[in-house]
């Protein structure tokens, strides 16, 4: 056990973490220069893409220190969004130690902070890396200034490397080894191990991605897993380097995988403890949250005859996305689809480009809601997440909605835009620090609503891309919630129906109608087109009926090209969404719900 | 397929086009098949129009019969020397089932038309003369690049009626570039007390790669407005009904029935019609085809004793199912609901209740037991009526094929 060093490598986006484990892997030989391709352990090529880590990745590294001892160097990788926090949770509590990497030029950013909180809540050891020390724009005195009053760490033990062209990698192994804790636990058990993360192989069903805390797993074991309260008899177990190595057993301290028989992913639940089924454990680990979608809205596919796609796509990615729920809906306008469920405005996105990208989905999505919490007359307590489902408005007590504390860090030349920009999100608390000359933290407790809709967009507008932004959920707070509809030619149309803070309520049906009248063509008869809070109209619009549209000359040498554009025509006017007696072109739904309201 | 088996058409006979591509200069706003040309080439073309008639002849009999109509269109054929016009219609008539009834049409420019190319014209036979005046404001035809002013347009018209023509129609465009109501209805008015027999009031159209469409890409011509073109197009109806025009099609007006193009109305009622020149289209009630665009392909294929035919079509029911609606609905006969519900096996009624409702109630149509006919505010809005209209026989009957026959 003491040979074993688990760690993880945690950094604000772009700083380069993948990269250094890039290098970490090469150092230790664990991948051939053939195999070799940039950001090995980002399996996804939407992750190569946005240089995000979504799915957690683990590998073990074999090492020799300098002074010849024998080392396993488990590489736990985590994904470097907010919206995965609960991911990141479980891979930190996976380690003993850390290594934060701060990019030479850039300094400390948002989610260096956020991370290292995170890392220290857990009580790990932690090794600053300052990468990218060759860049020419690279100031190492002012970063390691930052290192100091922003994070309190010791700037002089941080390790200067650059990954990128593979400088100081040794110095960095050294440091592993040397100042990074070995697992502390007993072998003999009883067995504990965390659940950190889970793949679904379709050949043998779900492989768990375990850290053994005390005793020991191995194949013909009777385990328990302690939340679920499930049996289950392991089958093999393993560890990680690139691809699955069998052992006979992982034993306490260390990090690798098992299977166990596990059907779906939807049975386990990540954070979860193993236990040994004959001789469990008092307690599982602490720590233990369930994963909870805060982001909600329904996604249908662009042609009603996709849905049968798209139910076996989300089944699909739901195999190894156990934060992704999703039932059935209808809609008048738009036909069968799914009310989802999302971790966050990214994950959302990232299943939606899965979709597209790995299945070939052309998807509509609606607008993205919270889950507002409903107390009624009565007593009862609703979850609402769809505004299909609110309640009358006469039988509601109070309504209360999700509230987040967001740390935006920006130079401090933005701070007055950007509190003006809270205070315009319904903030109820703002402060602010100054961090370093020039850098002011601002931290706001803000409905997650609102950052829903285009908080981020502007914040990055304001300080033209110099602000960086980070959440966590706070609590609910009572609020003034109204569902707007939007009616065109007085029919509700049901995938526009919003759930609004009275505030927003106007401005937003507004442009809502204004969209509207810009994409639905002309018919025959004027089309008026309002947003509405129950029986009152509170924004509208009008589309005019034509009155001229006729081809001028219709002759024998006119007649086939008149009747193919019309054949073209009516191929299109098939696509049409009908509500009512009003045709609505997808591209209507499409510039209301995927616009930046900005434009 | 003889001419009486053509589809929702009846007993009509074929018409004969001859396509004559000559101008004195090409309109910025023209997207026909033209050319300048000079004496030589338009004796080359009728050559290569007696070339085509000599490939067609025994055949087009057999496709065709009788054609009791024969139209001079263009381009301008009034561009055409009388004794070459003179040629063209001999041949017709001698390869031809062309009767000495048969009604003969010409478009003439108002810079051609004098007493003697006038008479010369009445000496070949021709019975309707088309005058292209566009209109007789000297400003709005300067616009639209003609070579005639407004005093030589209202000339023509008179000389024609003077020389005794059973029909002379006058045409106009209307939604010039910065046209107002006012100087549209002098236009109108100008036409209506020039006493013509038929008159054609066509909205300007921007073609693509025409020098209009050129001007507007480069932000030089703006449209007008919809609104303003459907209150010009409301006040032609008006004026045209209030001084004796009747609407019977889209854009043409006629002063009694018997002055309607009957060369014309074939093409809205689906009857055959054999075009000749180049870039002329036929139709034999179930094949349509069209010949070359360009002179140069169309005099060499014609002289090598071959049919100048570039492309065609063989329409199924449902496309000419399609194209009977989209037609019939231009005229003021209107769509014969029964007669179609017999020949393509389709409910029409039936398949689009709610909005014939609607058009009936917005005053946009008329629905009697035997037709649906629009009115002039449906007419301004045709294409999209039809484009809304159910045509296919509806889910569930296997596809757009005929049922009844």
């Amino acid at each position: 056990m003491k040979n074993y060093r688990n760690f993880c490598i945690i950094a604000h986006i772009d700083h380069g973490k993948s990269t250094l484990a890039d290098r970490l892997i090469q150092a230790c030989g664990a991948v051939g220069d053939r195999e070799f391709r940039d950001q090995i352990l980002d399996s996804m090529d939407l992750e190569r893409e946005r240089g995000i880590t979504i799915k957690s990745n683990t590998v073990s590294l074999e090492y020799t220190s300098k002074g010849g001892e024998p080392y396993v160097l488990n590489l736990i990788d985590t994904p470097g969004h907010v919206d995965f926090s609960h991911e990141v949770r479980r891979s930190l509590m996976s380690c003993e130690g850390a290594l934060l990497v701060v990019d030479a030029s850039q300094g400390v950013e948002a989610q260096t902070v956020a991370n290292l909180y995170l890392a220290t809540e857990y009580d790990l050891e932690i090794v600053p890396v300052i990468n990218k020390i060759d860049l020419p724009s690279a100031d190492i005195d002012r970063v390691s200034e930052e290192i100091d009053a922003d994070l309190g760490l010791d700037p002089f033990e941080a390790v200067k490397c650059s990954a990128k062209n593979n400088i100081g990698i040794d110095d960095v192994l050294e440091a592993i080894v040397t100042r990074l804790p070995a697992p502390s636990g007993s072998a003999e058990g009883p067995l504990t191990a965390l659940i950190f993360d889970a793949q679904y192989d379709s050949y043998r069903g779900v492989v768990l991605l375990v850290r053994v805390r005390d005793g020991s797993i191995r194949p013909g074991q009777m385990i328990r897993l302690m939340h679920t309260g499930a049996d289950y008899e392991v089958e093999e177990v393993g560890t990680l380097r690139l691809a699955k190595v069998r052992t006979a057993e992982l034993g306490a301290g260390s990090v690798g995988y098992v299977i166990a028989g596990i059907k779906t992913i939807q049975d386990i639940n990540v954070g979860d403890t193993i236990t040994d089924a004959a001789r469990p454990a008092n307690a599982p680990i602490p720590g233990y949250r369930e994963a909870k979608p805060v982001v909600f809205s329904s996604m249908y596919p662009m042609s009603s005859d996709d849905y049968d796609d798209l139910a076996k796509a989300l089944d699909k990615l739901r195999l190894n996305d156990a934060a992704l729920s999703f039932q059935k809906v209808s809609s008048a306008a738009l036909g069968f689809g799914f009310r989802s469920g999302f971790l966050g405005l990214l994950h959302l996105d990232i299943v939606q480009e899965r979709l597209e990208r790995e299945f070939g989905m052309s998807l509509l999505l609606t607008a993205p809601t919270v889950q507002f919490r409903v107390t009624q007359a009565d007593g009862t307590v609703l979850d609402i997440d769809n505004p299909s489902y609110y309640p009358d408005p006469s039988t509601i007590e109070k309504v209360e909605e999700p509230f987040i504390r967001a740390s935006i860090m920006i130079p401090d030349k933005y701070l007055g835009p950007v509190m003006e920009l809270c205070r315009e999100q319904r903030a109820q608390e703002t402060s602010f620090d100054y961090l370093a000359v020039g850098r002011v933290e601002v931290k706001s407790e803000l409905p997650l609503a609102e950052v829903l809709f285009d908080f981020y967009d502007r914040l990055k507008t304001i300080t033209r891309g110099y602000g960086s932004f980070d959440y966590e959920l706070l609590d609910y707070r009572p609020t003034d919630i109204v569902k707007v509809d939007i009616l065109v030619n007085k029919e509700r149309v049901d995938a526009l129906s919003q759930l609004l803070h009275r505030d927003k309520a106007r401005q937003r049906a507004l442009h809502y109608c204004e969209r509207l009248a810009k994409t639905i063509p002309k018919h025959q008869f004027k089309i008026p087109i309002q947003g509405a809070i129950g029986g009152t109209v509170i924004a509208r619009t009008t589309i005019n009926a034509f009155r001229k549209d006729v081809t001028a000359k219709c002759y024998g040498g006119d007649v086939t090209r008149k009747r193919k554009l019309l054949e073209k025509q009516k191929k299109g006017k098939a696509k049409m969404k009908m509500v009512g007696s009003v045709e609505i072109p997808q591209e209507a739904f499409v510039a209301v719900l995927k616009a930046d309201p900005e434009e | 397929m003889s001419a009486a088996d053509a589809p929702a058409s009846g007993v009509d006979l074929a018409g004969l086009y001859v396509h004559v591509p000559f101008c004195s200069a090409i309109c910025p706003y023209c997207d026909f098949a033209v050319t300048t040309g000079n004496a030589r080439l338009r004796a080359g073309y009728v050559d290569s129009l007696l070339a085509e008639l000599d490939a067609w002849s025994a055949d087009a009999r057999e496709r065709f019969g009788a054609f009791d109509t024969l139209y001079f269109g263009g381009g301008t054929p009034s561009a055409l020397e009388p004794a070459l016009l003179s040629r063209v219609i001999d041949a017709c008539r001698e390869r031809f089932d062309l009767p000495s009834d048969a009604w003969l049409s010409l478009e003439a420019n108002p810079e051609d038309v004098d007493a003697a190319s006038a008479a010369s014209w009445r000496a070949l036979g021709v019975r309707t003369v088309s005058l292209g005046a566009q209109s007789f404001d000297d400003a709005s035809l300067r616009r639209l690049g003609r070579r005639h002013d407004g005093r030589r347009a209202r000339e023509s018209v008179a000389i024609a009626l003077e020389a005794g023509f059973e029909t002379v129609s006058v045409d106009l465009i209307l939604g010039l570039p910065g046209q107002t109501l006012e100087s549209w209805c002098r236009d109108l008015a100008t036409a209506i007390a020039l006493e013509p027999h038929h008159v054609s009031c066509y909205q300007l159209t921007i073609h693509e790669s025409t020098p209009f469409a050129r001007q507007r890409a480069a932000g030089r011509l703006e449209e007008l407005a919809e609104e303003a073109q459907a209150d010009l197009y409301a006040r032609t109806h008006e004026d045209l009904a209030a001084a004796g025009f009747a609407a019977y099609e889209v854009s043409n007006f006629a002063r009694g029935a018997e002055h309607r193009s009957a060369h014309n109305s074939k093409y809205w009622r689906h009857a055959p019609y054999l075009g000749l020149g180049m870039s002329s289209h036929s139709f034999d009630g179930r094949r349509r085809w069209w010949n070359e665009r360009a002179i140069g392909p169309y005099r060499d294929r014609v002289a090598a004793g071959e049919l100048p035919i570039a492309g065609a079509e063989t329409l199924n029911d449902a496309q000419l199912a399609l194209e009977c609606v989209m037609l019939r609905l231009r005229t003021a006969e209107g769509l014969p609901l029964r007669c179609f519900h017999e020949r393509f096996g389709v409910d029409l009624l039936g398949r689009n209740r709610a909005a014939i409702e609607l058009l009936v109630a917005g005053g946009r149509a008329v629905l009697d037991e035997s037709s649906l006919r629009l009115l002039p505010p449906g007419l301004a809005i045709v294409d999209a009526i039809v484009r809304g209209l159910q045509v296919d026989p509806g889910y569930g009957d296997g596809g757009a094929g005929p049922k009844g026959r």
